[in-house]
């Protein structure tokens, strides 16, 4: 398909604007530059050019989206409508506090529930992503240790498990960082933990359930080692959509807490953001939270500002319409809705993992939460068949691929998170489809290796784009 | 209640039935039942329809204006229709990364024109797929070049919102941040300024002056630095490029792009360098290669920076960056093309210059004797407070109160003769 650059005609335009109603003002030209080239359309190309792209596109809407770790739910479209309204788009971010008590109302209201869902003392809603809050709540750790003079505690402790942002988001927070083994259940193991905690321990950062979708169990015992040891526990809330209502975070032994609304609370995510990434932390921390605040006084609500914070992590108060679509799906669903979201989540996962265990081997004798792991090791041994094939075939099926190759410490991994809004007929066709792929590795392997067969395009030369990198049209 | 299942209780009974349970809650076996919590403290959930009725009640409760004259860091353009058109399609909207290049080239595809356009409006070689704000980009920009010589230098005439950021982002690193007085408004950069990994300006600057950046950038890679430029994309529209400018890194704010002000974001920060230093960008990039039927493909690329393969040694730890906001953009740009850019800044400049004028005719001073773009700082003294709440009783949005005496005003496109008459009469009226 061509670039909008190769349909573009000079001459042409899809929007005009009012004629200047002041006497036109000239920049001095050793201001101002001459060339510009941007393209040139009529809104009918426009138009068409973009709705070509977005049918190269898969979103939730368009099919099942089983991308562990990632919780693609159905977003739903009152959310969108609400994020539109006119009193929330058209608002802006410096006007005086009396004239946005419906913001700051929305903000504080959404903080307050993130806290009790999550069992926190506070909650700030100001990162944009979920890597963005994991970097302030590192930065609100490493706030603590100082401010009780304890400098030492320079290291995060990450299991070999843990999501690429974990490691990444702590080191840009300034810390070193410690990789954990995981035990035979994939859980932390703890004599290598007992082994790595000490005096120069700022954190343990941790999801749970883990990224092999399952609880971890010694969870308890984790949180004693650590917090015995003078370090903080850091909870990756990437999997929170498991456990709304059944166990909160600070209640397992979490300080900080960080969320992705995007995930868990139904935000769309956009082909890749806006995201948004709360961060709730205990009472000890809360003077440490970013700038400004929202508290409710007498006089209606207005922003606060604590002299210990951290400082801001990004303009004004972060992402706040994405903020009011997930009010919007906290409101709908209530206490009990978001319950049974995360049983139905949990459900739905196990259902498609006890359709594909026999084929598809997991982790045995548990059940998982609400994503699970299978290892293709053993497949590709047998017929060359990787789970990167059985992925791409899955294209060919109307179903987007699982997480591929993670986590690490699965060989061939495929990681499946159906989420709660599928239905059964869904989730029996995707298990319909990977046994007959399972068949086909055996009889016709080929057709898998070449796989996709009905994509936009077959598969991309990943290596020689990294090579000789073409980054602009 | 609403709740977004699609399952009948039949097909529960049947699914427990095969994953041989008896009931969901069984699942949950590995959870200590002392760690279980109790019912969620919330409120019963609603119907869709309450639940539009309790969220427009809350958007009551925030004041909309008729005319809108203030900037700051969010700006009141016009928005064409075809750009929110597109932007709803629900394929872009529901679309998580595109890590699946097969599934994704609608979307990859979109993320290269971008990249494209950026890189035609900053003059640089490379962009990225864009960052969280023009706040986060400033600041991550100024990382990727301070890795070495930890101190960055910038001027206190830069968005206070980029400064607590980047003030945040360097702290946290062990980066110095210097910060140089401005003079008249403007920076100065000194010669003997010392080494330096960065400096980071803004053009125009937060009082909307425009800077002499090409002396600044002369300074700074005569000390050693790169030159971060953060520059408003509406002013790109007019103004030399960053490259023209000398800047090694642009950056910016490119909300005023086709993105509503919706109280502060979602918006988007850009980044553009050069091909030098292509290997050090932050952030999510879309590269152009071929399938293996040999035809043109896209692909999400030089991923051994990023954080799902390199961990602790990226070059940063962002993943979900601000898609939607950069086909936001995209969209505007190739809906306004050059021409309309060029007209849009142009009226920015012409009514901004239009209102300044007026204002100073009733008595108002300019703060600064630099040429501004579309944003300028008016002394009043004593009087700045009372200018603000006469002209909010018309349903008019002010400029920005700096101080008692001081007000940052902004004029878009979308300010009228008629509105900024009436303007320039209330502070009239004050004066």
């Amino acid at each position: 398909m061509k670039t909008i650059y190769e349909i573009s005609k000079s001459g042409k335009r899809a929007v005009t604007f009012a004629p200047i109603s002041v006497p036109e003002y000239t920049l001095d030209s050793t201001l101002t530059r001459d060339e510009l080239n941007l393209p040139s359309l009529a809104e009918v190309d426009l138009v068409r050019h973009y709705t070509a792209l977005s049918k190269r596109a898969f979103g939730v809407d368009d099919g099942f989206y089983p991308l562990g770790s990632c919780t693609m739910k159905y977003n739903p479209k009152i959310n969108e409508e609400v994020a539109s309204l006119e009193g929330f788009a058209s608002v802006h971010p410096r006007q005086d506090t009396d004239e946005i008590q419906g913001s700051l109302a929305l903000m504080s209201t959404l903080s307050a529930y993130l806290a009790e869902i999550t069992g926190m003392d506070a909650v700030t809603l100001q990162p944009c992503a979920g890597a963005h809050g994991e970097y302030l709540g590192l930065q609100l750790i490493k706030k603590y240790h100082e401010k009780r003079g304890d400098v030492k505690r320079t290291k995060i402790i990450v299991p070999d498990s843990a999501h690429g942002t974990n490691p990444a988001s702590a080191s840009m927070a300034g810390f070193d960082i410690v990789a954990v083994k995981s035990n035979d259940e994939k859980g932390v193991d703890l004599d290598e933990l007992r082994a790595v905690v000490g005096e120069d321990t700022a954190a343990l950062m941790l999801t749970n359930p883990t990224t092999l979708g399952l609880f971890e169990k010694n969870i308890e015992e984790i949180s004693k080692i650590v917090h015995e040891a003078g370090g903080l526990l850091y909870y990756d809330g990437a999997n929170l959509n498991a456990v709304m209502g059944i166990v909160r975070p600070g209640d397992m032994g979490f300080d900080v807490v960080h969320l992705n609304l995007h995930k868990t609370f139904s935000t769309p995510h956009g082909g890749g953001g806006p995201g948004s990434g709360p961060v709730g932390c205990k009472s000890m921390l809360a003077p440490y939270l970013p700038n400004p605040g929202v508290v409710k006084t007498d006089n209606g609500y207005e922003f606060s500002f604590s002299e210990d914070s951290v400082g801001k992590v990004t303009a004004f108060y972060g992402n706040f319409g994405v903020y009011v679509k997930a009010l919007a799906y906290i409101v709908t669903l209530g206490a009990e809705g978001l319950k049974e979201a995360s049983e139905t989540a949990v459900l739905n996962a196990n259902y498609l993992k006890a359709r594909l265990e026999d084929l598809y081997p997991t982790e045995k004798g548990r059940h998982c939460m609400h994503e699970f792991v299978v290892s293709l090791e053993d497949l590709k041994k047998e017929t060359g068949v990787s789970a990167m094939d059985v992925a791409k075939a899955m294209i060919d099926g109307g179903i987007h691929p699982p997480t591929m190759y993670f986590p690490l410490i699965v060989h061939e991994a495929l990681m499946f998170e159906p989420t709660e809004t599928e239905s059964k007929d869904t989730l029996d066709e995707a298990a319909d489809l990977l046994r007959s792929l399972y068949e086909k590795a055996h009889t016709c392997p080929e057709e898998l290796h070449t796989a996709p067969h009905h994509a936009a395009i077959k598969r991309p030369d990943e290596v020689k784009a990294a090579r000789n990198p073409i980054l602009r049209g | 209640m609403a709740d977004y299942l699609s399952l009948t209780d039949a097909e529960k009974r049947a699914m427990l039935d095969t994953i041989g349970v008896d009931k969901v809650d069984d699942l949950f076996e590995d959870i200590p039942n002392k760690l279980r919590c109790k019912k969620l403290n919330l409120p019963d959930g609603k119907s869709q329809q309450e639940t539009y009725a309790f969220m427009r009640a809350l958007s009551k409760r925030n004041r909309i204006y008729d005319s809108i004259f203030m900037g700051a860091g969010s700006y009141d353009h016009y928005i064409p229709s075809v750009v929110k058109s597109i932007c709803s399609r629900s394929e872009f909207v529901t679309a998580y990364t595109p890590y699946q290049a097969e599934m994704s080239q609608g979307i990859l595809q979109a993320i290269f024109e971008y990249q494209t356009m950026i890189c035609n409006l900053t003059g640089m070689d490379v962009s990225n797929a864009s960052h969280y704000s023009g706040a986060t980009a400033a600041a991550e920009g100024c990382i990727m070049s301070a890795d070495k010589v930890k101190r960055v230098v910038t001027f206190d005439n830069i968005n206070p919102d980029v400064m607590d950021v980047l003030s945040t982002y360097l702290t946290a690193r062990g980066i110095e941040l210097v910060v140089l007085d401005s003079v008249d408004g403007k920076a100065v950069l000194p010669d003997d300024i010392g080494i330096v990994g960065a400096v980071y300006c803004e053009n125009p600057n937060f009082y909307g002056l425009i800077e002499d950046t090409t002396s600044i950038a002369v300074t700074c890679h005569n000390n050693g630095g790169k030159f971060v430029l953060g520059m408003n994309p509406i002013a790109m529209g007019l103004l030399k490029s960053p490259r023209e400018q000398g800047a090694d890194i642009a950056i910016g704010e490119a909300q005023p792009l086709g993105l509503p002000m919706s109280f502060g974001g979602p918006y988007i920060g850009f980044m553009a360098t050069t091909q030098k230093e292509m290997r050090k960008m932050p952030g999510r990039i879309v590269g152009e290669t071929v399938d293996s039927a040999g035809n043109r493909a896209y692909v999400l690329t030089l991923q051994a920076r990023e954080q799902h393969i390199r961990r602790e040694r990226a070059t940063s730890n962002i993943c979900s960056n601000q898609a939607l906001c950069a086909l936001t953009v995209s969209v505007y740009l190739a809906s306004v093309g050059s021409e309309g850019l060029r007209h849009v800044a142009k009226a920015c400049t012409s009514n901004a210059h239009y209102l300044a004028n007026g204002l100073v005719e009733k008595g108002a001073k300019l703060c600064f004797n630099g040429e501004f773009f579309h944003e300028f700082v008016t002394l009043t003294e004593g009087k700045a407070e009372e200018i603000i709440t006469a002209l909010k009783k018309e349903n008019i949005l002010g400029g920005l109160l700096i101080d008692a005496d001081t007000i940052l005003w902004c004029c878009t496109e979308k300010a009228t003769k008629e509105s900024m008459d009436k303007v320039i009469e209330i502070v009239g009226g004050v004066l």
